[in-house]
């Protein structure tokens, strides 16, 4: 109760603080939260805007493309290496390797590749996302226990039912763990692309708005985008759990 | 196989897709103006090098300053909110909100007040490093073992004597840990501002050369880049490993 009570005290001395700061301010640059709810009302309708709909669509199109695509490759790159340990030896240093890059410099030239158009986003959220993915994957692959899969094995079971009843339980808890986080840097990737260089999607009207300083309107938008980034990750974590409770 | 045989292999992989990368650029297949072939990066090199270096310096500095910033907040905040488990209970759930929020969101609002120079690049940084390195070290001062503490003050030791000998060997690890975690964050949020919203600075540079279609330089800046945060994450990993034996 006390817990609930202080959490709620934090976040209206927060907006209190952002109100009280962005009051005598220019709102060109600043705006306080209150101008947030009414600004979101109108947000369908603001004329200077795109259309916002169609732009919602092709970035959750772009998402959905880059998280499909990180998941295969993932998958399979992660059970390749993760079953021929000799191909694993020679490749997941690189993997580790490319990892250590810090991900944003590859995007100029995904963006030199593939344009502006929705290519070069669905390449650059795929590359975010492979990461986690593939190296929950080779980390599960890891800890099944050897023993146990050689008795499955000698009992006569077949390779399908060994992944089934024998790998798959003992693997799932991290390797949900990877493709949650896989899925949340998927739509950071998207997002960042949009944002650094588009001609359509929620990143490009962010951008916009920020371009004419519309301040009130990007606000919103970055409100509303976060939010809902929030609630698809916390969808993912409740996801998770459920694996970790059949996996035990 | 051996460690040799494994090098070996590496660099035989690299090599077959360089010669692959190469052929495919010769027969057409893939076209130089946005894919240039190894021999002309290679031979891009030399000028982007000279053109990147003062750049690279730049962005490095305004990355060791939010690394700073960050290590320091991060630690402490982390140090606080692992060690009382009310605050934990209060202020965890907007920790993890604010480390899943894609911080990209904010940066416009940052560009706009702050403007397009240092300060705008160093908070970005601040911003992407503080909040793993902050989880990292309260999940590892929640871990300590209490017993310990409970047996060194029961053996008589100070305040003083806890933190030193018992706390800091414990918690340790975890902030090594967020300090390795943080470097490339640190990195990427410079480079990101610096792309979004930049006049200096290496993803500045980066950024021109993508929209002046310079291909060859681009990629020779890609790899300087890459090259670089790769032996810096390595060395830390070396450092790490030396610390820790020391424990």
């Amino acid at each position: 109760m006390t817990v609930l009570a202080w959490r709620l005290g934090i976040l209206v001395v927060g907006l209190g603080l952002w109100e009280a700061v962005a009051a005598p301010l220019n709102p060109i640059f600043y705006v306080g939260p209150s101008a947030l709810p009414g600004a979101l009302l109108q947000m369908w309708r603001v004329p200077e805007l795109p259309n916002l709909s169609e732009h919602v669509w092709l970035t959750l199109r772009e998402i959905a493309g880059a998280y499909l695509l990180a998941v295969a490759a993932g998958l399979w790159l992660g059970f390749l290496f993760g079953l021929r340990r000799t191909v694993g030896r020679v490749y997941e240093p690189l993997l580790a390797a490319l990892y250590a890059v810090p991900s944003v410099i590859w995007y100029p030239s995904l963006m030199l590749f593939f344009g502006l158009g929705p290519a070069s986003k669905i390449a650059f959220g795929f590359l975010l996302g492979f990461f986690p993915i593939v190296l929950s994957v080779l980390s599960g692959v890891r800890q099944v226990p050897a023993t146990l899969v050689t008795v499955a094995q000698s009992m006569g079971a077949r390779p399908w039912t060994v992944f089934r009843k024998v790998m798959l339980p003992s693997m799932a808890s991290t390797m949900a763990g990877g493709l949650r986080a896989g899925l949340a840097l998927s739509v950071v990737g998207v997002l960042v692309g949009e944002i650094l260089g588009s001609r359509a999607g929620l990143g490009y009207v962010i951008n916009y708005a920020y371009g004419l300083m519309m301040t009130r309107e990007y606000a919103v938008l970055a409100v509303i985008v976060a939010a809902a980034v929030l609630a698809l990750d916390a969808a993912g974590a409740l996801v998770e759990a459920r694996v970790k409770r059949w996996a035990g | 196989m051996g460690r040799l045989g494994v090098l070996g292999c590496q660099a035989g992989s690299l090599a077959v897709l360089l010669l692959a990368w190469e052929a495919a650029v010769r027969t057409g297949v893939a076209d130089p103006l946005f894919v240039p072939a190894p021999g002309a990066v290679a031979a891009a090199l030399g000028s982007t090098v000279r053109e990147a270096l003062p750049r690279l310096g730049d962005t490095l500095l305004k990355a060791l300053l939010g690394y700073a910033l960050a290590v320091g907040l991060g630690v402490a905040g982390g140090l606080v909110i692992g060690s009382r488990r009310f605050v934990h209970a209060v202020t965890m759930p907007y920790v993890v909100a604010c480390y899943g929020v894609p911080k990209i969101l904010v940066l416009p609002w940052i560009a706009l007040i702050l403007g397009l120079g240092t300060s705008t690049a160093v908070l970005t940084a601040t911003l992407f490093a503080v909040f793993p390195i902050l989880l990292m070290v309260a999940a590892g001062t929640r871990d300590v073992d209490p017993t310990l503490v409970t047996a060194a003050v029961s053996m008589g030791a100070t305040r003083g004597q806890v933190s030193r000998k018992v706390l800091l060997p414990a918690v340790l690890p975890s902030v090594l840990a967020g300090m390795r975690v943080g470097v490339v964050f640190a990195m990427l949020g410079v480079l990101l501002a610096e792309m979004f919203a930049g006049n200096r600075g290496m993803g500045f540079l980066m950024q021109r050369m993508a929209m002046a279609f310079k291909a060859s330089e681009l990629f020779a800046a890609t790899l300087i880049v890459s090259i670089l945060s790769i032996v810096v994450v390595l060395s830390l990993e070396h450092l790490n490993q030396r610390l820790s034996r020391w424990r």
